[in-house]
């Protein structure tokens, strides 16, 4: 089976992270985005993965040769010469993704962390045999959103409502599909929609089907959104495989560390932290929900919550460092220094404190 | 042998994409030194200063940017002012002496009798050869452009005194918590081949040192966030302050006008003051126009030959427009940068700001700074491929690479 993963364009909503690397490789619980994806689509057999993108794929392709041999699983980009929307792109990789088969083929949104349930979803398109099958999420706010509205028993979508005034339910396109190649015949090659115009068409035709996404779902495109996500990837982890979670008297809740990462004495570690390979946590040392990305160095005594640390930063001794603080790649927070809210981009030195939400250019 | 004692090489420090995170955000695009200022870039003034030296040989440009970076502008500008122009990549910073010397072997092939080193982001009329001739004059290993500043802003600087009848250089000390001297260092210097023996001392005291702190690394355990590797030689407080004093350093001081390039906003008042030199040595580069056939120009404006300026525009003081800039009919352009491709459209009006390439300015929208240079919004920035929408107001704000603005924005910073 083939795979087409839409990354898009810059990123800008996860800056200062994006200003180092594009979005897919952004780090997420202590590996690149699009990797968690990759080894999804693997499990079920997926053979060959064409990212869809538009930015910088030179870095994507660099990077991702390590992992087409570790892996075992072709990986290859088409690259977009103007932005072509969310169906374009599959116009643009229609020899690639129609390969004569016949079998299906999924589309996913680069920004969407979730249990990924490929094969639940392999087997309910077989199902309904109808032409394609988006997987929908149910979400508190569906007014926000473009709502899906289905037939509840089968599933069969019956037409999609654009930010809905009254409420017609809460059924949202979680940015997953399984399409069958003939869908390929209803998209040209130009800048279109496939929420909005390829999926209302086959609807129409009574081919579009839904199926619930089961566990969690997160849209991770945004700094306070990446840090629920975490939360919920590791509420998910516990129950799927528990022992990927650290243990011991200095861990709280959920918390990832990674083999090479090393913790001081004296710590408390958690709830919901992702500690990224060759970390260093010295002595004395409290996190929570925070994200500390690879080669990061926090020193003894300092203090992180609610926060991001980007690639290579150390956070100094006694340091504070709250309230949706992301530090960009290489920065580095002085000895006893406070941020509330910094958002801080790539190689700064952070001498003085930041007392309110700010961004430090 | 007369002729090779007279050899002269330049050496211009660019630094690299560590450094200079102030010019942000239009260094994500660009490496600072060729960020263009009167529509050259940055690197340019002081290299079209170098070339009027007598008997240069060869001029080196060093930093830690990658060498694909400057591959272009290097070839290009060789061929123009027929002069080999190099650029030497670092394979980290290590300070600006410890940088010139790690080069010294590229430095010394013309066998030069002077180095005249200058860092690149500091906008100044580079009066070199009057320099040159006072340092030959003085006898010492060095003499350092030096420049008269208010009192209270002396303490950015390397401070320094001199005595007013040798002009030697008697105290140096830099970016001191109290008032020393009025008088700073200019970041503009000439040496004879000598420096690289004082550079070597230095790096010989600090290797003893390195090997004493093992014995006891209490020290090394308190020292700061990022300690400084042992390879690393300022020029400033390793090399200018002990030397100071010993008959070995002198200054020269300029004139004229003298500004260090830091942020965007002191960019856009650099770019002024080479438009203005223009105006006194190369007036065919400024614009003209009464707005018959061509726009209605006001004081000093450059405008790239292929950008396309509509006659019913007006432009000035101090603009400068970059090759494939369009400017639509009735636009006001005032104190602004406008980079290639951009497109400002009818009846927009930009003043005291900066526009990113490729980007683009709706109809009667407004892009508007203060106009103070220092303050952190007072020129409004946009960075590559912003596109503010028709009739949006953006006052003092910094807006990074590739967003739409449809509403106004006043005093922000758009990631």
């Amino acid at each position: 089976m083939k795979a087409l993963i839409l990354v898009g364009g810059f990123g800008t909503r996860l800056r200062p992270l994006t200003l180092s690397f594009p979005k897919p490789l952004v780090d997420f619980a202590n590996k690149p985005m699009i990797l968690h994806q990759i080894e999804a689509l693997k499990e079920v057999g997926v053979t060959e993965v064409v990212l869809a993108i538009n930015y910088r794929p030179e870095v994507m392709i660099n990077f991702l040769k390590d992992f087409e041999d570790k892996l075992g699983i072709t990986i290859t980009c088409s690259q977009e010469t103007e932005p072509l929307g969310t169906a374009g792109p599959l116009a643009l990789a229609r020899d690639k993704l129609a390969d004569g088969s016949g079998e299906p083929f999924f589309v996913l949104n680069s920004d969407v962390i979730s249990e990924y349930p490929f094969a639940e979803l392999i087997e309910f398109h077989k199902r309904h045999g109808g032409e394609a099958t988006i997987m929908v999420t149910k979400v508190d706010e569906p007014s926000k959103y473009g709502v899906v509205v289905m037939e509840e028993a089968s599933g069969r979508v019956e037409r999609f409502v654009e930010k809905p005034k009254t409420f017609v339910g809460n059924k949202i396109n979680a940015g997953i599909y399984l399409l069958n190649p003939s869908v390929l015949d209803r998209i040209e090659l130009r800048p279109t929609s496939i929420e909005k115009e390829v999926f209302p068409q086959i609807a129409a035709d009574q081919q579009l089907y839904t199926m619930v996404l089961p566990g969690f779902w997160m849209d991770v495109g945004q700094p306070r959104d990446y840090i629920t996500g975490l939360r919920l990837y590791l509420d998910s982890l516990r129950k799927k495989s528990a022992a990927r979670l650290a243990t011991g008297a200095h861990v709280v809740g959920n918390v990832l560390v990674h083999e090479s990462a090393k913790i001081g004495e004296g710590c408390l570690i958690g709830p919901d932290v992702a500690i990224g390979p060759g970390c260093v946590v010295d002595d004395g040392v409290r996190l929570s929900r925070c994200t500390v990305m690879r080669g990061v160095r926090i020193k003894k005594h300092a203090c992180i919550s609610n926060s991001i640390i980007g690639w290579h930063s150390t956070v100094g001794q006694w340091a504070r460092i709250e309230n949706m603080t992301i530090l960009g790649e290489d920065v580095h927070v002085c000895d006893e220094v406070y941020s509330n809210g910094g958002v801080v981009l790539p190689h700064k030195e952070i001498k003085s404190s930041i007392l309110k939400p700010e961004i430090v250019m | 042998m007369a002729g090779a004692e007279q050899r002269v090489v330049a050496v211009i420090m660019v630094g690299g994409p560590t450094k200079g995170t102030r010019f942000r955000p239009l260094s994500l695009n660009v490496p600072k030194p060729l960020f263009p200022l009167a529509g050259q870039p940055m690197v340019h003034h002081p290299i079209s200063a170098c070339r009027r030296i007598p008997n240069l040989a060869q001029i080196y440009l060093i930093g830690f940017y990658e060498e694909r970076e400057f591959a272009l502008y290097v070839s290009s500008i060789s061929n123009e002012l027929r002069i080999p122009v190099r650029y030497l990549r670092e394979d980290k910073p290590h300070g600006s002496a410890g940088g010139l010397y790690s080069f010294r072997d590229y430095i010394m092939e013309d066998s030069p009798s002077h180095i005249v080193l200058l860092n690149c982001d500091v906008c100044s009329s580079f009066p070199l050869p009057d320099m040159l001739e006072a340092h030959k004059k003085y006898g010492g290993m060095g003499t350092l452009l030096v420049n008269k500043v208010s009192a209270e802003s002396a303490n950015q600087f390397g401070e320094l005194v001199a005595d007013p009848d040798t002009n030697e250089l008697l105290h140096y000390t830099e970016k001191p918590e109290t008032f020393v001297s009025d008088l700073i260092n200019c970041g503009v210097y000439i040496f004879t081949p000598n420096i690289f023996s004082a550079i070597e001392d230095v790096l010989k005291q600090k290797k003893d040192r390195a090997n004493l702190r093992r014995v006891s690394s209490f020290e090394a355990l308190q020292s700061a966030t990022k300690a400084l590797p042992a390879d690393f030689v300022r020029l400033d407080q390793d090399i200018l302050s002990p030397l100071a004093g010993k008959k070995e350093l002198y200054t020269y001081q300029t004139l004229d006008f003298w500004e260090q390039i830091k942020t965007p906003g002191m960019s856009l008042r650099c770019s002024g003051l080479y438009l203005s030199q223009f105006r006194r040595t190369s007036p065919h580069l400024l614009a003209s126009g009464d707005g018959k056939r061509t726009a209605t120009i006001v004081g000093d404006v450059y405008i790239h030959p292929s950008a396309k300026v509509h006659p019913t525009s007006k432009i000035g003081p101090n603009v400068s427009i970059s090759a494939n800039a369009r400017v639509g009919a009735g636009a006001r352009l005032i104190n602004c940068i406008i980079l290639d491709d951009v497109e400002i459209m009818e009846n927009a009006v930009v003043i005291h700001s900066i526009v990113g390439w490729k980007s683009s300015i709706g109809k009667w929208s407004r892009v508007q700074g203060d106009g103070d240079h220092n303050a952190k919004l007072g020129i409004t920035i946009l960075g590559e491929a912003v596109d503010v929408e028709d009739e949006v107001v953006v006052v003092n704000s910094i807006v990074l690479p590739n967003k739409t603005l449809n509403v106004s924005v006043q005093e922000e910073i758009i990631l």
